[in-house]
């Protein structure tokens, strides 16, 4: 739980050398941390090591061996969480077929090579933003699961049961106990989730899992 | 000249018979044309359109910028029409020819002509999709919406043979169900100027026009049409500059006769890449792929398809049943009539004869396409570079622009360190070089680079070349010389620098066939000599090549990685042939692999470079 101090990393993968370093030092001129790759599989080798942290993925769309495409597929292909960064395509001349190919698999936008250093830059500072969102999101999700972990089955049960707005005396007819048991476990469930009402309690639930209360 | 004379059943004769018809036309203006064309003159024959003075207006840049750029040449304009242009090639009385995408096409099956260049409006423009057509109509018509509203309605075009002018709208309504051939529309033919459509179509003489894309638009803004009396017929909404009403094809053609010089053809060829816009935009391309054009003739089975009409005795028989009928009236007309119709008849078939001759003379065109376009390919490689060269050029240039406005980024912010300028200076300098590079090797295949021959030791550039790929790629595997060379022959008259980007790319390639089967065996170079030539061979154990590879190798753009631009051997190969040998590829003796070998005359001792 200590991510939120992690900088946003922008990784550029691009077989071409030259450029790649070009895009790092402009990267690195508005006070981004930039990482590249000489290759996809050179990225992938490396991903198990990268922090926990927002940033976002710029991917040359033509590469050889294993294309832009191919990797984003990957990406996709494994544990979404242990890959949280948008994708930015670049592309060349002509490759409009396979931007559009990009975008439908999930790609946050496109740039057509060659472009301008601001349009470049702008578009970075999206995708970062909106790693950080969705990281922050995963970020939630992870801790109300965490609190609700820390209840016991039957607690759990309450929880459930009073999130969909059932009063004690019915849980207790549904679970099939006393009425002050119930009484007991709803103060726990209260202070082990630091929640103050059921609409609170549901919201939790829900952010843990969507389908939490179905 | 009877068998020349249009008679009334010309209209009825396939128009593959038209060539054999107008050759007696050219034969006449053969001698004329030869005596009046100067030694250095280029000809250059155009389809004039929008009528001789518009021609000569439009194609005047060009001609003089061309002259301009081709010192010691004097190019000559000549305007025709549709069957003269053609009856110019048969004489050939034109070295170069201008003209629409479709009557290229048949031009190309006719006699042979290879494009060169194709015309865009604009430099980014893709050259395959340039040449549209609209159907105009009166603005007040609110009848006429789309073009399944023609259904009745007069339709009025220049030509049935023109291009934009009529084709492309007549597959258009093909496609939606309308065939003018059954009067769905009408055609009405005004003859060439186009603006002849737009005054039928403006005196009600017939109900819609077809004009070439953007020619509505010109009129209005030249002030012969009033703006807004004229409409386009169900505009497409992807074509933004104006409105059309057909698909797009490829632009005008710039093409060489077949019996062109092509160092001329090249010389020719650079100057129009090298041509600015001229004021309306205009310019030259790489040559498109005119394959949609020849879809576009099948589907109305007309220039080299017409053949597809007369599909046997049959079709032959329901064209021209009406007449046969007619000749049995007259045959039971009996006596007076009987010798007029047994000459008729004996001329229907002579004519009918010559028809089905030609169609297998078409027919045998067709099928040695392929070679045709081998020929094209090879012709148009220089244009094809000029892509290359684009594309090349733009990474280097991205870079340099990504660090130039870092730096000024840095400095604005105040945080430009010392560091950091010397990095991106370097990294500046070092793509500039890069890019200067490709322009060299690209210059030094135009051959504009002067003619460099010198003794050189072929088992020292060997070396020089594993060094140099050893110094560009630290992961390249061993080069493993084998000398066999006598220490009396052991050198070539050639450009070293030339031999070594040939012995690189040879390197490379066989590095890469390596990788992609996981070898790291050295790769074996060996040097023979034998019949006063030296002979090179580099062999390596990738996966190999079948025999119909092995042939294909050398052809521009032909490649087997999936990110190669497939130049690199066919470059090879030109520099192997300047230099008096050959390269060539063959499965090695023993194993896997491939081996690419080249062989070069030694040089007499005491030979050096020539001043």
């Amino acid at each position: 739980m200590n991510t939120t101090a992690t900088p946003p990393v922008i990784h550029v993968v691009d077989d071409e050398a030259p450029f790649r370093r070009s895009l790092l030092f402009l990267l690195e001129s508005v006070g981004w941390q930039a990482v590249g790759h000489e290759s996809a599989e050179a990225f992938l080798a490396a991903a198990p090591a990268f922090p926990a942290g927002g940033g976002c993925l710029v991917l040359d769309i033509r590469m050889p061996r294993v294309s832009g495409l191919e990797l984003q597929r990957r990406l996709k292909a494994g544990d979404p969480a242990a890959n949280p960064f948008p994708i930015i395509f670049m592309t060349g001349h002509g490759d409009v077929e396979l931007a559009v190919q990009a975008m439908k698999e999930g790609a946050v936008d496109f740039l057509q090579k060659p472009f301008k250093d601001q349009q470049f830059l702008d578009t970075v500072e999206r995708a970062v933003q909106l790693s950080l969102e969705r990281h922050a999101a995963s970020r939630r999700h992870q801790e109300a699961r965490e609190c609700l972990e820390r209840l016991s089955a039957r607690e759990r049960e309450v929880a459930r049961l009073l999130a969909l707005g059932q009063a004690n005396k019915e849980v207790a007819r549904a679970l099939g106990i006393s009425e002050n048991t119930v009484h007991v476990h709803r103060q726990h469930v209260m202070e082990k989730t630091g929640t103050g009402s059921a609409a609170e309690l549901a919201r939790l639930i829900l952010r843990a899992d969507p389908a939490g209360l179905d | 000249m009877p068998a020349c004379r249009r008679t009334p059943f010309s209209a009825f004769i396939p128009a593959s018979l038209a060539p054999a018809l107008g050759r007696c036309g050219a034969l006449l203006l053969l001698g004329l044309w030869a005596a009046a064309a100067g030694a250095a003159d280029i000809r250059l024959g155009v389809l004039a359109w929008l009528g001789s003075e518009e021609a000569e207006v439009q194609w005047k840049p060009l001609v003089q910028e061309l002259e301009r750029r081709l010192p010691g040449h004097r190019i000559q304009l000549r305007q025709y029409d549709l069957d003269e242009l053609s009856r110019a090639l048969q004489g050939g009385e034109v070295e170069f020819v201008v003209t629409n995408p479709g009557h290229y096409v048949t031009l190309e099956a006719e006699h042979g002509i290879s494009r060169i260049a194709t015309q865009v409006s604009a430099p980014s423009q893709d050259p395959a999709h340039v040449v549209g057509s609209a159907v105009v109509v009166l603005e007040r018509r609110r009848d006429l919406r789309r073009l399944e509203d023609l259904r009745g309605a007069t339709l009025a075009a220049v030509a049935e043979d023109a291009f934009g002018g009529y084709q492309l709208i007549w597959a258009e309504l093909l496609r939606h169900g309308l065939d003018p051939e059954q009067g769905q529309p009408r055609p009405l033919f005004t003859g060439f100027p186009m603006p002849r459509v737009v005054e039928a179509v403006l005196r009600g003489e017939a109900d819609a026009g077809v004009l070439r894309a953007c020619l509505l638009e010109r009129l209005e803004r030249e002030g012969t049409v009033p703006p807004g009396r004229l409409r386009v017929l169900s505009p497409r909404a992807d074509v933004g500059h104006c409105g059309v009403t057909s698909a797009l094809y490829p632009g005008w053609a710039f093409a060489a006769a077949r019996g062109t010089d092509p160092a001329l053809s090249r010389a020719v060829l650079l100057a129009l890449l090298s041509l600015p816009p001229d004021e309306g935009g205009q310019t030259w391309s790489v040559p498109a792929d005119y394959h949609p054009v020849h879809e576009l003739f099948r589907e109305l089975k007309i220039g080299p398809y017409a053949f597809l009409r007369e599909t046997g005795w049959d079709a032959l028989w329901h064209r021209y049943w009406p007449w046969a009928a007619g000749l049995a009236l007259l045959l039971l007309g009996g006596g007076l009539y009987t010798l007029r119709v047994e000459h008729l008849v004996q001329r229907r078939t002579r004519e009918l004869s010559s028809a089905l001759a030609e169609r297998h003379r078409l027919e045998a065109t067709l099928r040695s396409g392929q070679e045709q376009m081998d020929h094209l390919s090879r012709l148009s490689i220089l244009g094809e570079l000029a892509g290359t060269l684009a594309h090349e050029l733009n990474q280097p240039l991205a870079a340099i622009g990504n660090y130039a406005r870092s730096l000024l980024r840095r400095q604005q912010a105040g945080n430009l360190t010392p560091e950091a300028l010397q990095q991106a200076a370097a990294e500046i300098a070092s793509e500039s070089e890069r890019a200067a590079g490709i322009l060299g090797g690209i210059r030094a295949f135009a051959r504009k680079r002067s003619r460099v021959r010198q003794p050189c030791d072929l088992a020292q550039l060997v070396r020089e070349s594993a060094d140099l790929l050893r110094g560009i790629q630290a992961k390249a595997p061993a080069i493993a010389l084998e000398d066999a060379l006598p220490p009396g022959g052991r050198q070539v008259l050639a450009d070293p620098l030339q031999l070594q980007q040939v012995l690189l790319n040879l390197f490379k390639n066989a590095w890469d066939a390596q990788e992609a089967v996981g070898s790291d065996a050295p790769i074996a170079v060996s040097l023979s000599a034998g019949e006063g030539r030296c002979r090179v061979a580099v062999r390596d154990h990738g996966g190999g090549l079948s025999p119909e590879l092995q042939q294909r190798l050398f052809e521009p753009f032909f490649t087997t990685k999936p990110d190669g631009l497939g130049l690199g051997l066919s470059i090879c190969k030109t520099i192997i042939e300047a230099h008096g040998g050959e390269l060539a590829a063959a499965a090695p003796a023993d194993g896997p692999g491939l081996v690419l070998h080249f062989s070069l005359p030694l040089a007499a001792d005491g030979e050096s470079t020539p001043p």
